[in-house]
């Protein structure tokens, strides 16, 4: 079953009056329920956009040709408001950016329990999910230690356990690894399967590393704004044909 | 308190800010006070012409000063229409020394027969210690002070104190009421008169019988009677006199404070609304530094509302804080300030509970206000750009 459906996805942006940059041409694209996904491809060819579009961060332009579509788990997600958006972000999915993005101002486990917060868990409930996070990911004992205190490699790791802490369906990663070396990358990409096997968690990684995308189960290929290669290869599970048209 | 985290990050930035609102607070604090202070003398001025008519010699301004008049002008106002009592009474200055700086009355000694009026004046006088003046204390020399003099003489009931040279004994110490009576030496009709007579120069001076002046005339009006009515008779009947009325006062003083408070309190509002803008200009850059920040936050599911509350509550923190420590430094400035002043019996402030809650209400509000236009704009921000935002 897919979790992440998207058709007719387009995004230009509107850099100045003259010069539009079509980011995204027309995507359709299919996640399935515990899929680990890596989209690749080079600078500017669109993955980020997309990602942004499924993480809901993003809504895709209207077209003029056929309408836009978006489903998450089924639920339409093209004509969300924002706070309808911004619901679904904090407990239904997980964030991770290449720039580990944490509140300098907050500890560790502050960071973590903010996405409690915003999904509506406080008190002793946020702060015990919170230090269960961040145990998964190995930090219990940094808990009140503030970002600057903390190597890149364990700054990424508190981003993870805060991408994790609501126990989201999906987690989105924009160049997880992009700032780790390769070392550290490989323990975040093992943390990434082991949520994934573990609790069945939907994970799309947006990278250029190959030796990301080839940890992954599936690596959808982007360039000049449209998937070329929906990476149904040997070892992709068996889908419906969707990607036909592509 | 992730807020005060949040402040503490621009030391520098928040502390000037926090400055700003805390000198505006304190000059509305300070202002304010003396606002207080003008306001509830003349409250007290205005009670106290209230249901009277204060009669003078012509040419006296507000019974000071001025002219004697004849205790025999009080014979022919008692027969009017309307006229139930008329008290004479002495009024002068305590010192013939002009103070430079003044607010309210200068000092007076005020002299009256005990118990002329017949219970028919109502302005409340509370005695500290002592006892009040009665009509047995004429033809003695004894004083009933007012709390600001009484500080200022350092005087405790049983003390004697000199009037323009003259030994009285204190016998009562009144409650601050905030207005004249502070400022005003109480003696026996007798020996205001007696005092009076010697600041006249020689000529005037030994025409007139002692016992027979007095420097006005205090008429209460028979229940049902219009003071402004009666006041008109007398001035109209009686030759050489002026009539002085509660409205004549609300006329002449209250008009010249309400301006004078309006002045005032304008000057806080300006120093506060600096103190405003500046609030806005911290959040605002403080927003432009932290659009990453708040990229993030938007993107792991903060909605606008709850970004929106987080800066406006941060910037009604600045302008709390502003307004707590500007409200400390009024409150030293207004003591140190009547401190300095009470030998002198020159108390200028009056800083009231609702002038210190309202301050720094005000402060909190406009920093949660001046935080809106930042905190919208944060809100609006798109969570994809803020996150580029480098």
């Amino acid at each position: 079953m897919a979790i992440l459906e998207g058709r007719n996805l387009r995004k230009t942006y509107r850099l100045s009056r003259a010069n539009n940059v079509e980011a995204l041409k027309g995507v359709e694209v299919s996640i399935e329920k515990g899929e680990m996904i890596a989209i690749m491809g080079p600078s500017g060819s669109g993955k980020s956009t997309l990602m942004h579009i499924l993480g809901l961060l993003l809504a895709p332009d209207p077209n003029h040709g056929p309408a836009a579509e978006l489903y998450l788990g089924g639920e339409d997600m093209a004509s969300l408001s924002d706070n309808a958006r911004t619901k679904i972000r904090a407990r239904r999915m997980g964030f991770v950016f290449q720039d580990f993005n944490l509140v300098p101002t907050l500890t560790a486990l502050e960071n973590v329990t903010l996405a409690c917060e915003y999904a509506g868990i406080g008190g002793k409930q946020a702060r015990q999910a919170g230090l269960d996070a961040l145990a998964l990911v190995g930090l219990a004992d940094r808990a009140g230690h503030k970002p600057a205190e903390l190597s890149g490699g364990e700054q990424q790791r508190v981003a993870i356990a805060r991408a994790l802490v609501n126990r989201p369906e999906i987690i989105l990663a924009d160049e997880p690894t992009g700032n780790l070396d390769s070392d550290r990358s490989a323990e975040v990409l093992a943390l990434f399967r082991q949520f994934n096997r573990e609790h069945g968690q939907t994970i799309v990684l947006v990278t250029h590393d190959a030796e990301v995308g080839e940890a992954c189960d599936r690596v959808i290929r982007m360039r000049d704004g449209r998937i070329r290669d929906h990476g149904r290869g040997v070892a992709a599970p068996v889908l419906p044909a969707i990607a036909a048209t592509a | 308190m992730r807020l005060v985290r949040d402040l503490g990050r621009r030391k520098l930035r928040s502390t000037l800010t926090i400055t700003g609102i805390m000198i505006g607070i304190m000059a509305l604090v300070v202002f304010g006070s003396m606002a207080n202070k003008i306001d509830a003398l003349v409250k007290g001025g205005t009670d106290y012409y209230k249901g009277k008519i204060v009669v003078n010699a012509k040419g006296s301004y507000m019974g000071f000063g001025g002219a004697p008049l004849s205790i025999a002008v009080a014979g022919q106002i008692g027969p009017l229409a309307g006229v139930d009592v008329v008290v004479p009474y002495v009024s002068l200055s305590l010192s013939d020394e002009v103070s430079g700086v003044s607010m309210g009355p200068a000092p007076t000694i005020q002299g009256g027969v005990a118990g002329a009026d017949k219970g028919r004046e109502k302005f409340p006088m509370h005695y500290a210690t002592g006892r009040a003046l009665e009509a047995t204390d004429e033809g003695h020399n004894v004083v009933v002070l007012g709390s600001d003099l009484a500080r200022k003489y350092k005087a405790k009931v049983g003390d004697t104190v000199i009037l323009r040279n003259v030994k009285f004994e204190v016998v009562g110490i009144l409650e601050p009421t905030l207005t004249a009576p502070d400022n005003s030496a109480m003696v026996p009709m007798t020996a205001a008169q007696e005092l009076y007579v010697q600041t006249l120069s020689g000529p005037v001076a030994d025409k007139l019988n002692t016992y027979e002046i007095a420097t006005g005339l205090v008429v209460y009006p028979t229940p049902g009677t219009d003071p402004e009515n009666l006041a008109d008779t007398i001035d109209a009947k009686i030759p050489g006199v002026t009539t002085m009325t509660e409205r004549d006062f609300n006329q002449q003083i209250g008009a010249a404070t309400s301006m004078l408070n309006a002045i005032l309190i304008g000057i806080g509002l300006i120093s506060l609304l600096v103190g405003g803008l500046s609030v806005i200009n911290t959040m605002a850059m403080s927003v432009a530094e932290r659009t990453r920040e708040i990229g993030i936050k938007r993107a792991i599911g903060a909605s606008r509302w709850r970004i929106r509350r987080e800066i406006v509550l941060e910037s009604a923190l600045m302008g709390l804080v502003g307004g707590l420590l500007g409200l400390l430094l009024g409150f030293v400035i207004t003591t140190l300030g009547n401190d300095a002043g009470r030998d002198s019996a020159t108390i200028l402030f009056d800083l009231t509970f609702g002038t210190a809650f309202a301050s720094v209400s005000f402060a909190t509000i406009l920093g949660a206000v001046a935080g809106f236009i930042p905190a919208w704009h944060a809100s609006r921000l798109d969570p994809v750009t803020a996150l580029r935002y480098e």
